[in-house]
């Protein structure tokens, strides 16, 4: 019993570290294409150790409906001779496939495993490929696109109608500082010119804060 | 007074309440089975109700489809803003002033809930005998009509008292 026990916690103990550094392998979840193009599925992974020379993908297919799968490249037998190729690039980490003219007969989920040695304990990856005649519209891109752009449009108005409104208070404002701080504004450039017309301006800017104050009162 | 700021007010919420739920929930064709929508489809087999996708294809075109979900959710975007404008609107309109600003996000409401339920009127279940409008339909149809005359309300109200 004791033996057993010790045993069993040797056997955790060993398991558990290589389970923390496992390899984790990414594909794309479901790709879309016409029938007759080409298509590139992607694969790769992360690992804590440093990128082996030693590093393997290896890709199995599995048809729609089967349950067996068969290796998609390493030997150039079966339905993906001749049309399939590697693409990728192993010491970056990229096990990319590409797989030319495309048949109704290639739907299915393309499993990718990756090796990185001594980190080989992982689970790997599959997406699925769907072969359409004409690739249907995603579900919610229209929805998104409309709402997106009716609300971006309410936001710029709201902006452009604040903005305005800052700036020709600016204006107003700056005509009445001309006189004392001959800070220079940018709004305010063309105004600083002529100097005559600047006093039944400021006369009326004067006029005008004078009236929003007493409405201020007025409220109050 | 009060309770006229009340009324408008609880027409308001209403309002909202009313196309959330026609935008929410799933239930804008009925028939003996099947409970469809803008989002999803329940179909009812053996006494027991799923939840699968829309159908596609000719008869149920998606473009249209997603042209009534999202402005059934500008809608309801345009009614809640509507609400906190009117709240912002209660406190800072000077004296004689009307509710422009509300009355036009009403007004835009209204008109998204229009668009979304005249596509679906016109573009859905065309040649389907079998089959009823569901409460949803009934409630877009109903909560144009409200948000149609709260918006009228909101441009003819005047503030009286600061």
């Amino acid at each position: 019993m004791l033996t057993f026990v010790a045993l069993a916690s040797v056997l955790l103990l060993g398991i558990v570290p290589e389970q923390t550094e496992a390899i984790a392998i990414y594909t794309g979840w479901e790709r879309h294409a016409l029938l007759g193009s080409d298509i590139r599925l992607s694969c790769s992974f992360f690992s804590w150790r440093f990128t082996s020379d030693d590093v393997t993908f290896s890709w199995t297919y599995r048809p729609d409906g089967s349950r067996d799968s068969i290796s998609a490249y390493v030997d150039n037998k079966g339905p993906f001779r001749d049309r399939v190729e590697f693409v990728g690039n192993p010491s970056k980490r990229d096990g990319s496939i590409l797989i030319k003219n495309l048949d109704y007969n290639d739907n299915g989920t393309f499993t990718c495993d990756a090796k990185n040695p001594p980190d080989i304990v992982g689970r790997p990856s599959s997406v699925r490929l769907l072969v359409f005649e004409t690739v249907p519209i995603q579900a919610g891109v229209i929805t998104g696109a409309i709402i997106g752009v009716v609300l971006g449009l309410l936001v710029l108005i709201v902006v452009i109608y604040y903005l305005m409104r800052f700036l020709v208070a600016r204006r107003v404002f700056s005509l009445s500082v001309s006189k004392h701080g001959k800070k220079k504004r940018e709004g305010s450039q063309a105004r600083q010119g002529p100097v005559p017309t600047a006093d039944p301006t400021k006369v009326k800017a004067a006029s005008s804060e004078k009236k929003k104050q007493e409405s201020r009162k007025d409220k109050k | 007074m009060l309770i006229l700021l009340a009324g408008i007010f609880g027409i308001h919420i209403i309002g909202i309440i009313i196309l959330l739920v026609a935008t929410i929930d799933n239930v804008w064709w009925m028939t003996d089975e099947i409970s469809t929508d803008v989002w999803a489809r329940w179909i009812q087999t053996q006494g027991v109700w799923n939840l699968t996708d829309l159908p596609t294809g000719s008869h149920y075109p998606q473009d249209y489809l997603q042209a009534v979900q999202a402005s059934s959710v500008l809608a309801c975007i345009f009614s809640i803003l509507g609400i906190f404008v009117f709240v912002a609107q209660l406190f800072t309109l000077e004296k004689g002033q009307r509710f422009t600003i509300s009355g036009a996000f009403q007004l835009l409401a209204c008109l998204c809930i229009m668009i979304a339920a005249a596509i679906y009127t016109d573009r859905f279940h065309l040649d389907e005998k079998n089959g009823w409008y569901g409460h949803c339909f009934i409630l877009a149809w109903i909560a144009f009509s409200l948000t149609f005359i709260s918006s009228i309300i909101y441009f003819v109200l005047r503030k009286k008292t600061a």
